[in-house]
């Protein structure tokens, strides 16, 4: 079923959704960006169509629907103690398709992973249901194409939008009865097939070319460049890592909660064992570790697909201007060097 | 060489005496030490035509060009007519027809008609420092037309954060553009990479409170410079919308009693700003017995006291909650001769109406 809605028209069936539904959409938020009045434009519940920033790319991904930078995982008092609570309102969740691949590439890590479903990860994702938003190909730091993310079947929802409004798909039925009345037309959504940006990702199935690119100068440069903030997995669409933390409510050590908080691989301290060991203690070390999990090592564990999606948010947020597709095509040039030397 | 020159006529139209007898530098202002690039070509065409073909870049931002011939002078203020129109009337909003908001008509092929208020300096700001808080030469387009044309002299720097690599600390009032934060605790992930700026770059107010796994701040002793901003992964820490400003008052350099501004506003906003500098003029005149003199802001406040000074410059101001004001200011000096200020009473200066 297909529809053309103008604007309040589209105000109209949002207000109907969200009788049902709570609705997440990148949104503007306006002079908060990194450097004075720029903005930035995060996932949060919408509550009309304007809202809904649609023509440009959002500085942070989807993911923080489901997997918020922080969460309360449980409280405690003594030795009781009770697990959070989650809103048991589904939630649509408007993204692109990259988004969209990100989560099925989190769930292997969240749900099944070990043999363990993540109660925190399945209790969200499995009240949300995505409402696709039309792409034309992104903004110059995307290339979903060359990750095979441009694509997706998972969802309820097609949306393309205009200044005038926005043309719908309904795939799912459950959502038909929102739209009665609305004026209808032929609407099949379609995908980019194609990126401004390439990205080349490097083969690494050679267990030789892996130990060579290991100590190969191409990471030399990101000591220097590269500051270890973070910024860059915080608006990965697809990172993961987290840890957690326990606050402590007041004097009373007894009484607190324990939260779920957001980790980076990039920062200091990620890796800091017992006895104060790191296994990365340098920024090239920790870049390489990034580089390497997106591009080889996620494949190699999970099979099927590489972990990054191509969305290009952490070339746009990094305030040092390191683009991983440029990080990706060195170390695919690199690769080509090491390979060309132990063939000699 | 026997010229017959009113110098300080010459002056009061923004020619500068030269070493040489007859020739002279045009200072041509430039608020907030931005504009269209196409003003160069009207620099080169004077310097050229009239002058000695060099270009100075003015301390305090002006176009100035050198070796410009006294006779010379009515022809470049006739090319000048468009330069001062666009920038200053039309770009900046000055009524040209004013002198200190008095009625004077202004003749559009005589030049400039006063050098009084200095031009407004700014870094770039905002505009494009990743380290501003404010757009500065938008603020400087606003004072403009609040302190020129003006007999009253006054030099305002405008620096867009703390950084203050445009020495609001060095004029008679520097503004400096500041910003004020909001935490929002769930999203940060105790990186501590604020906390780290803000002791390597500002003022270690902010705090790791390893309890909550959260930044804590003194409040009182943020310096307003947003680094906390920069540096946040996360977007934990955002500026408010709202742009704040700090005042700072009575810098100055010079041969007799140099020293730097101490802070007069802070979190004071546009609107307070404007409102204050509208009674410059008033300040100004109220000490020199409404007879301008060559004498710059600093030494007027020096003539009234602090507290006559704040007394007539936040009359009718609104200020805002934020805004925090000197209750005094005790300045620092460099004497370049010991006990300057000690002399007979018949030297003193006096300030207010005579009489």
């Amino acid at each position: 079923m297909g529809y053309s809605l103008s604007v309040s028209q589209a105000d109209t069936v949002l207000h109907e959704l969200q009788r049902d539904y709570r609705i997440y959409a990148p949104k503007r938020f306006p002079k908060q960006g990194r450097y004075s009045d720029t903005d930035i434009i995060r996932y949060a519940e919408v509550n009309s169509f304007a809202d809904i920033v649609w023509d440009i790319k959002s500085d942070y991904p989807a993911k923080e629907v489901i997997t918020p930078i922080q969460q309360a995982i449980f409280y405690f008092t003594e030795d009781e103690y009770r697990a959070s609570k989650v809103k048991s309102k589904p939630i649509l969740l408007l993204a692109r398709p990259c988004d969209i691949n990100a989560q099925r590439i989190q769930a292997r890590i969240y749900a099944g992973n070990g043999g363990y479903d993540d109660l925190y990860y399945s209790r969200i994702r499995e009240l949300v249901k995505f409402a696709v938003m039309d792409c034309n190909g992104g903004d110059d730091t995307c290339f979903c194409v060359s990750m095979g993310s441009n694509r997706t079947d998972d969802y309820a929802l097609a949306l393309k939008f205009s200044e005038d409004g926005v043309l719908v798909q309904v795939v799912d039925e459950d959502l038909v009865s929102y739209f009665e009345g609305m004026p209808q037309v032929d609407y099949t959504h379609t995908f980019v097939e194609e990126n401004e940006l390439k990205v080349t990702v490097p083969d690494l199935s050679d267990k030789n070319v892996r130990k060579a690119l290991k100590t190969h100068p191409v990471w030399q440069e990101y000591n220097s460049r590269c500051i270890s903030c973070g910024a860059c997995t915080v608006a990965c669409s697809t990172c993961t890592c987290f840890t957690t933390r326990d606050v402590i409510y007041g004097d009373n050590p007894e009484v607190g909660e324990r939260r779920r908080v957001t980790a980076s691989c990039q920062i200091a301290g990620f890796d800091q064992m017992a006895g104060q060991k790191e296994f990365r203690s340098t920024a090239a070390e920790r870049m390489r570790y990034k580089v390497l999990h997106k591009f080889h090592d996620y494949k190699a564990r999970f099979g099927q697909e590489h972990m990054c999606v191509g969305c290009g948010r952490c070339t746009r947020r990094c305030p040092e201007l390191i683009s991983i597709s440029a990080t990706v095509n060195k170390v695919s040039a690199a690769v080509d060097e090491i390979r060309a030397a132990l063939n000699r | 060489m026997n010229q017959d020159i009113n110098i300080k006529k010459v002056r009061l139209n923004c020619y500068r005496q030269s070493k040489v007898p007859g020739e002279f530098m045009l200072q041509m202002r430039v608020p907030g030490g931005t504009v269209d690039a196409k003003y160069l070509s009207y620099v080169e065409y004077i310097a050229k035509t009239w002058g000695d073909g060099n270009f100075h870049f003015g301390t305090r931002q002006t176009f100035d060009i050198t070796g410009i011939s006294y006779e010379n002078i009515p022809a470049v203020n006739e090319y000048l007519e468009t330069y001062i129109k666009e920038v200053d009337a039309q770009l900046c909003n000055v009524d040209m027809d004013t002198v200190a908001h008095e009625p004077h008509p202004w003749d559009p092929k005589e030049g400039y008609p006063t050098i009084g208020a200095r031009n407004i300096t700014a870094c770039i700001g905002n505009y494009h420092c990743i380290c501003g808080n404010c757009n500065t030469f938008e603020l400087a387009r606003k004072i403009e037309p609040i302190i020129f044309p003006s007999h009253y002299h006054i030099k305002i720097n405008i620096a867009g954060c703390p950084n203050d690599c445009n020495k609001a600390h060095l004029c008679d009032f520097g503004i400096i553009g500041v910003a004020r934060m909001t935490y929002h605790p769930e999203r940060c992930i105790a990186c501590g990479a604020c906390v780290r700026a803000c002791q390597h770059g500002a003022t270690r107010v902010l705090s790791a409170n390893p309890a909550i796994g959260k930044v804590e701040k003194d409040p009182c002793c943020c310096v307003g410079c947003g680094e906390c901003v920069r540096v946040c992964p996360t977007s934990a820490w955002t500026r408010q919308e709202t742009k704040f400003y700090r005042v700072i008052l009575g810098g100055r350099t010079g041969r007799q009693t140099p020293r730097t501004g101490k802070m007069f506003l802070n979190w004071a906003t546009e609107d307070v700003i404007l409102g204050v500098l509208k009674n410059w003029q008033k300040f100004s005149a109220w000490v020199m017995d409404y007879k301008p003199e060559y004498l710059h802001g600093g030494h007027l406040i020096d003539r009234a006291g602090y507290k006559k000074f704040k007394e007539i410059i936040l009359d009718g101001v609104k200020l805002n909650p934020e805004c925090l004001v000197a209750e005094d200011i005790f300045w620092h000096e460099t004497e370049y001769r010991s006990n300057f200020n000690v002399k007979p009473l018949s030297m003193h200066h006096t300030a207010g109406p005579k009489g």
